[in-house]
């Protein structure tokens, strides 16, 4: 299947799973409540990041076809989505700065005087068109991470944490091996030993990502497999996986959320540093901050493209800080803190 | 007592064990040594001297025990070497290791040590100050300010200062090293600077939060309701009683003092063993990396050990069994 | 809040941090300087340069890289040098009493013979205590440099210069015996180098007919071999060094500790931070200055422009060199700390990077303001060549696609824009190159205008149609024809590069991926032959065409010998022409030769040649004597400065600014304060 495919598939299933989700948020009172006080709490951080996902969807839904891109005779034969429409066929030659009408260095007249927003990079391409493309990036590079993170720390943390005995020895040995490893250092020599890719930098940052929650949920299982409605429930006989999926994981959901929303900022930080090793992911803000840290010397200086890179960057980071934060005081006032 | 004592080391002991059974499958059987050798003397050379290399770094044996090669193996060979600090020789341009070791860990502590110092100095009394008036704006705008200061990446703190302070203001050198202590300090002030701004957010927030649940507690508010001065409840019960998550922090940072300066070092051109390690990297030193993350987690898992036993030291309601 | 009451008794002892951290910044900051050396060195003579990858060896029978020649280049002496002034490069004799004597005999093989200069000694080391008990140094003698000869045909010595040497009688013979000998008896293998190579008997072509007489016995026509009498890989080399330092026992290794007869000597070596090159006393020219040897004193002549840029001034004619006492280089990953460092006056000379550029020259020279802080530059071609290459033996661009395959390189040949590449990649430094051989180098034809090396989108679409790819869409697809990029580099710079070079290829609908992969990959696509388009670059040994044509010599090709044409172009007519033009003498029958090659290049298109790097190499005005030399040479000897000067300079130039933090303190204080006591006041 080809990705373009792939990827507006995905988009359909996110945007399906969503309103379905509301339709849930909707109907429980707890989870209705909570959301409430998070959006009186948080409501510009909120917005903003329901901007960053809107801007990365625009991205992601693409098709092939239309007409000339430009000067660039491929771009019709292959997929563009609707971000990349909006923005086709605005190179220029090279440097320009922000609503400038002629070339940064030089002064030669721009093909599109006032176009750029945000100005242009060494190669013409528009800064603002870069900038949100690497929103995408950044969302997949959190989302694809704690996708695999995520369900891996479940399965490990509950079985451990629920039938205790050699499984929880065996799980707590692996959870401290890994611990034990410098973070960063290995999230590098995995990437390094796997290849460079999206796939494997996700798959890098999960595996040094998921002890932290695996611990957590063990704990919170240990906890509740101990309450008396589900010693009951084993005394009456239900069967062990029935009480996992019925009653165990549905009492974490909560700390599931707050997981992924305090592991993403993360993430991303940590994107942006292998991007300084050359080990990142193609088309992230990491990698713009990259290419345009020499332009600080630059004379005269070139601030816009590490300005749009880093905050944009900084935008995302903050609001998912925020509502982190307000999500852990609203959900939570109290077991996550062992797990940092 | 002893007993504990004895039992936390042996899982130490064990779980070191499992980190290098780990490092052995990323580094041997993922990658192999006619790679790591053809990248180390270049593509052009005969088979021959590939073979001898490969000879002279103990990459030729069979990788796991086998008949006939029950002790002669790499991964014997690897147990051995790591557990004895027989590191061996560079992949990449065969000096030795602990050589290596040895000339970078004097650079790195001088950097890490002050810096870890210093954010501890800085972000406690901190952090206890934005405790002893929360919910007051002060509280509010520290925590805010604390989340600005983690939002922003530590590569754009470190490009801004080298330009705005060594650039333009002229104080420090922008960067370099020179273990000469008449010149050290110069070199040493910028990344210390960088480090502190950039650390100091998510400690004083984590440091903040400690507090605040500490002087929740039952005879915190006893204490209060005896009419005691809130600066003296945070100064004496809530610091006293806020140790152990305090000092589990510190000690677990001590691995962090060796390798946690990977980017400082490489920026600011200080050749400690963040800026061997990320040498390593972008050379595939695969020795180096190795020898690197080994040693980390050897002073991860000791500084874990010295954390537990330490508990009872700082906390008599904790019995080490 | 709870139990507010009682609180303000002790606000004083809470806020006590605030302070008195700024307090202790501000003790820092008085005392701060951004002088990133010692104070006592200010009036010394010494030059501060930089490195960025410390060399992976310095042994000069290996080490092939210029960061590696700038130390093994001062350290080791050779028996010819390059005249430091004079245009086109000129041999003079260096630690051979003069240029060798030339004879040819009946069956084609040319005898070079050398006379050394007695009485030179090495530097004083250890090392030397294995010849004889408390001895430090000893004389240099021609079965020195017979010895380092034989480690080059050393098999274990795995030098990269064994291909040219081959043409010495003998050389390739001496390895073969060597590497049998050694399989046959492995204890023999333990013996030191120099008793292994004594028993198994002399270089057939290499003839020590006295203590300080060498004959070397050329077969094949290559007058090229003089030229390596010049590189550091044929230094005397004493037996003692290679012995000794074995990197046992505590020992150091020979790859980090040069032995040699040069001017410096390898002070301090660490691979992290720096070195440190000092004079060495023992060389020839400080200790016989009276001999007015060619390479031990300040040239008398050389070009035009160099009297015109002060580099024939009468202060320095005729002196005896070196005159800089040190030489300390640091170690600079960044670009940027490094040309700020230089602009600050802390190291005394530096390449202009490209982020700078326009800082720095302004209309191809100086700014105004580099030129008003004494800053000079110096502008040299280096006898390099940087291109793109085919893979040849690919089935859709290489030879076998036969005619289509010639349009397509063609095709994309003309849409790459060398001129906008260098504008955007290096400011216009640079000459676009028409074909392999750049400016200085004979066969060079400044008026040569390759065809394909315009820029012209509309032939370059008609080439694709006939190529049988009409708007780049591949018939056997539908799709756009789809190509593959490979490369090692994944820096951020690099991806910029390569998405210029698909940006141009997309507008004739070529689809060329970038394949990025680390250097072991892509080294092993490489080696099977699964690639299609690279970028590469050479770096001349020495001033000869042969030295860049035999780049697509046949017998270079990588697939068949894993040479250095990596483009694996085979062209009968081209080898034929090839070994012809190598040995003949430079002149019009040379020249004829070298056009017909270039136009084959020209039609055949196994390159897309980018162009010849252009070095502009900036010095401040207490650093004289400086001439950029293109070609790895170690000059330092030549060069001199003015190290009070020097310090006046940097102090003017680095008054710390520090209003800012004052500002930065009342503002903490402006916020802090006003809080403080409103708090204190809700509270009473």
């Amino acid at each position: 299947m080809e990705a373009w495919v792939f990827s507006n598939i995905v988009v359909a299933i996110l945007i399906t799973a969503a309103v379905g989700l509301t339709g849930v948020v909707l109907r429980s009172r707890m989870w209705s409540n909570a959301f409430l006080s998070l959006w009186r709490r948080r409501r510009v951080a909120i917005i903003a990041i329901g901007f960053y996902v809107l801007v990365a969807l625009l991205d992601s839904v693409s098709w092939v076809g239309g007409e000339q891109f430009g000067e660039d005779a491929v771009a019709k034969y292959q997929a563009q989505s609707i971000l990349d429409r909006a923005f086709a066929g605005i190179r220029e030659r090279s440097y320009s700065a922000p609503l400038a009408s002629v070339e940064f260095y030089g002064g030669a007249p721009l093909v599109h005087p006032g176009r750029h927003l945000l100005g242009t990079d060494l190669l013409g391409r528009d800064v603002l068109h870069l900038a949100l493309k690497g929103a995408r990036v950044a969302l997949l590079i959190g989302g694809l991470t704690s996708l695999i993170a995520i369900p891996l720390a479940l399965l490990f943390g509950v079985s451990a944490g629920y039938f205790g005995g050699r499984i929880d020895d065996f799980v707590f040995f692996i959870m401290s091996t890994l611990a034990s490893m410098p973070g960063l250092l290995l999230l590098i020599t995995l990437i390094m030993v796997m290849g460079k890719s999206t796939f494997s930098v996700c798959i890098a940052l999960a595996v040094t990502g998921w002890v932290g929650f695996c611990r957590v949920s063990r704990g919170e299982t240990i906890k509740l497999r101990e309450l008396e409605y589900i010693s009951a429930a084993r005394a009456l006989g239900v069967g062990e996986m029935r009480i996992i999926f019925r009653h165990i994981l549905p009492n974490l959901a909560h700390l599931v959320i707050i997981t992924f929303v305090l592991m993403f900022s993360g993430l991303v930080l940590s994107e942006a540093i292998l991007s300084w090793l050359g080990i990142g992911v193609d088309g992230s803000w990491g990698q713009m901050i990259d290419q345009a840290r020499d332009e600080l010397s630059r004379d005269p200086i070139v601030w816009w493209n590490i300005s749009a890179a880093g905050s944009a960057l900084f935008g995302l980071i903050l609001a998912v800080n925020f509502v982190g934060d307000a999500l852990r005081d609203v959900m939570d006032p109290r077991t996550l803190r062992e797990g940092e | 007592m002893l007993a504990y004592v004895i039992r936390r080391m042996a899982y130490g002991v064990i779980v070191v064990l499992g980190v290098l059974f780990f490092l052995f499958l990323l580094f041997f059987t993922v990658t192999s040594p006619d790679d790591v050798a053809r990248k180390a003397l270049g593509e052009r050379v005969p088979e021959a001297v590939v073979e001898q290399w490969k000879v002279n770094h103990g990459y030729d044996k069979p990788l796991f025990p086998e008949p006939g090669a029950w002790t002669d193996n790499m991964l014997v060979e690897h147990y051995r070497r790591m557990l004895t600090f027989d590191f061996g020789r560079s992949d990449a341009d065969d000096t030795p290791i602990a050589d290596r070791l040895r000339a970078g860990v004097g650079p790195s502590l001088a950097l890490t040590v002050p810096l870890f110092t210093f954010s501890l100095l800085a972000s406690i009394p901190l952090a206890l100050l934005v405790a002893l008036f929360r919910d007051t704006y002060i509280d509010r705008m520290g925590v805010v300010l604390c989340v600005l200061a983690m939002s922003v990446s530590i590569l754009l703190y470190i490009i801004g200062a080298q330009y705005l302070i060594g650039r333009l203001l002229h104080w420090f050198p922008i960067s370099g090293f020179d273990a000469d202590p008449r010149v050290v300090v110069r070199f040493l002030a910028l990344p210390l600077l960088v480090g502190l701004v950039a650390g100091i957010g998510g400690d004083v927030r984590f440091y903040r939060t400690v507090f605040i649940e500490e002087s929740n507690t039952d005879f915190v508010r006893t204490a209060r309701a005896k009419g005691c001065g809130e600066a003296r409840i945070m100064g004496r019960h809530v610091l006293r009683n806020s140790l152990i998550p305090i000092l589990t922090q510190v000690v677990l940072a001590i691995p962090f003092l060796f390798t946690g300066s990977l980017l400082l070092e490489s920026f600011f051109g200080i050749p400690g063993l963040g800026a061997i390690t990320v040498d390593a990297i972008n050379g595939n030193d695969f020795s180096v990396l190795r020898t690197m993350v080994y040693i980390g987690s050897l002073l991860f898992v000791g500084g874990q050990i010295l954390t537990d036993l330490s508990y009872g030291l700082v906390d008599p309601r904790v019995r080490l069994e | 809040m709870t139990g507010g009451a009682g609180v303000s008794g002790t606000l004083r002892g809470a806020r006590r941090p605030g302070p008195a951290w700024v307090v202790m910044l501000v003790c820092t900051l008085l005392a701060c300087t951004n002088n990133p050396y010692p104070d006592a060195d200010a009036d010394k003579k010494i030059l501060y340069t930089s490195f960025r990858e410390a060399p992976r060896t310095l042994d000069p029978a290996v080490a092939y890289t210029t960061s590696a020649h700038a130390i093994t280049g001062a350290v080791y002496e050779t028996l010819l040098e390059y005249h430091y002034l004079k245009r086109p490069y000129t041999l003079i004799p260096g630690l051979a009493a003069g240029l060798p004597d030339t004879r040819s005999d009946a069956e084609g093989v040319t005898v070079y013979r050398f006379e050394l200069r007695p009485g030179v000694l090495y530097q004083e080391d250890p090392s030397f205590g294995l010849g004889g008990a408390g001895r430090t140094t000893r004389e240099v003698s021609t079965a020195d440099i017979e010895f380092q000869l034989m480690r080059l045909a050393d098999p274990a010595v795995n030098s990269p210069v064994v291909e040219p040497l081959s043409n010495v009688l003998g050389f390739r013979d001496f390895g073969e015996r060597l590497r049998v000998r050694r399989e046959a008896e492995p204890e023999f293998a333990t013996l030191p180098a120099h008793e292994q190579y004594a028993d198994v008997g002399p270089i057939e072509g290499v003839v020590v007919d006295a203590p300080l007489g060498l004959a070397v016995y050329v077969a094949s026509d290559y007058p090229q071999i003089l030229y390596w009498f010049a590189m550091p890989f044929t230094t005397p080399m004493p037996w003692e060094a290679v012995q000794y330092y074995d990197g046992e026992d505590g020992r150091p290794r020979l790859a980090d500790h040069p032995v040699g007869a040069g001017p410096y000597v390898l002070a301090e070596y660490d691979k992290q931070a720096r070195y440190v090159l000092d004079v060495n006393p023992n060389w020839y020219g400080v200790r016989h200055p009276e001999w007015k040897a060619p390479a031990a004193t300040y040239p008398s002549e050389g070009e035009p422009e160099d009297l015109a840029a002060g580099r024939l001034d009468p202060a320095y004619v005729g002196r005896p060199l070196p005159f800089i006492e040190r030489l300390e280089a640091r170690r600079e990953k960044e670009a940027i700390p490094y040309f700020n460092k230089f602009l600050q006056g802390y190291y005394d000379a530096a390449g202009v990077i490209r982020e700078s550029f326009d800082k720095v020259i302004h209309e191809g020279g100086l700014s105004d303001e580099m030129a008003r802080r004494g800053i000079s530059l110096e502008k040299s071609v280096e006898p390099t060549v940087f291109y793109i290459g085919f893979n040849m033996d690919d089935e859709v661009i290489g030879t076998v696609a036969q005619e289509p395959g010639r349009k397509l390189r063609q095709a994309m040949s003309l849409v790459v824009d060398t001129e906008e590449y260098n504008r955007l990649f290096s400011n216009g430094r640079g000459v676009p190159a028409q074909s392999p051989l750049p400016p200085g180098i004979f066969g060079y034809d400044p008026d040569y205008v390759n065809p394909y090396r315009l820029v012209d989108l509309e032939r370059a679409r008609g080439l694709m149609k006939a190529a049988g790819y009409a708007d780049g869409i591949d018939p056997e697809t539908g799709k756009p024809l789809t190509l593959t990029f490979d490369t090692p580099d994944t820096s951020a710079q690099g991806r910029l590069r390569f998405e210029f070079f698909t940006h141009a290829w997309r507008q004739l609908g070529i689809d060329v991926e970038v394949a990025a992969t680390n250097y072991n990959k892509f080294q092993e696509k490489v080696r099977n032959g699964a690639y299609q388009i690279f970028m590469w670059g050479w770096v001349a040994d020495y001033p000869d065409p042969e030295n860049f044509l035999f780049l697509l010599w046949s017998d270079m090709a990588r697939s068949a010998s894993g040479g250095p044409n990596t483009a694996n172009f085979k062209h009968p007519r081209y080898d034929e022409l090839y070994l012809e033009m190598k040995s003949k003498p430079n002149g019009e029958e040379r020249m004829v030769l070298i056009r017909e090659m270039t136009d084959i290049l020209q039609r055949e298109r196994p390159w897309i040649e980018l162009n010849h790097a252009e070095d502009y190499a900036l010095f401040h005005d207490w650093l004289s004597n400086v001439k950029p030399f293109g070609m790895s040479f170690p000059t330092v000897k030549y060069r001199d400065l003015d190290a009070g000067a020097r310090t006046r300079q940097r102090e003017a130039w680095n008054e710390p600014v520090l209003w800012p933090l004052y500002a930065l303190i009342i503002i903490f204080v402006a916020v802090t304060v006003p809080g403080v006591v409103t708090f204190i006041r809700e509270r009473q």
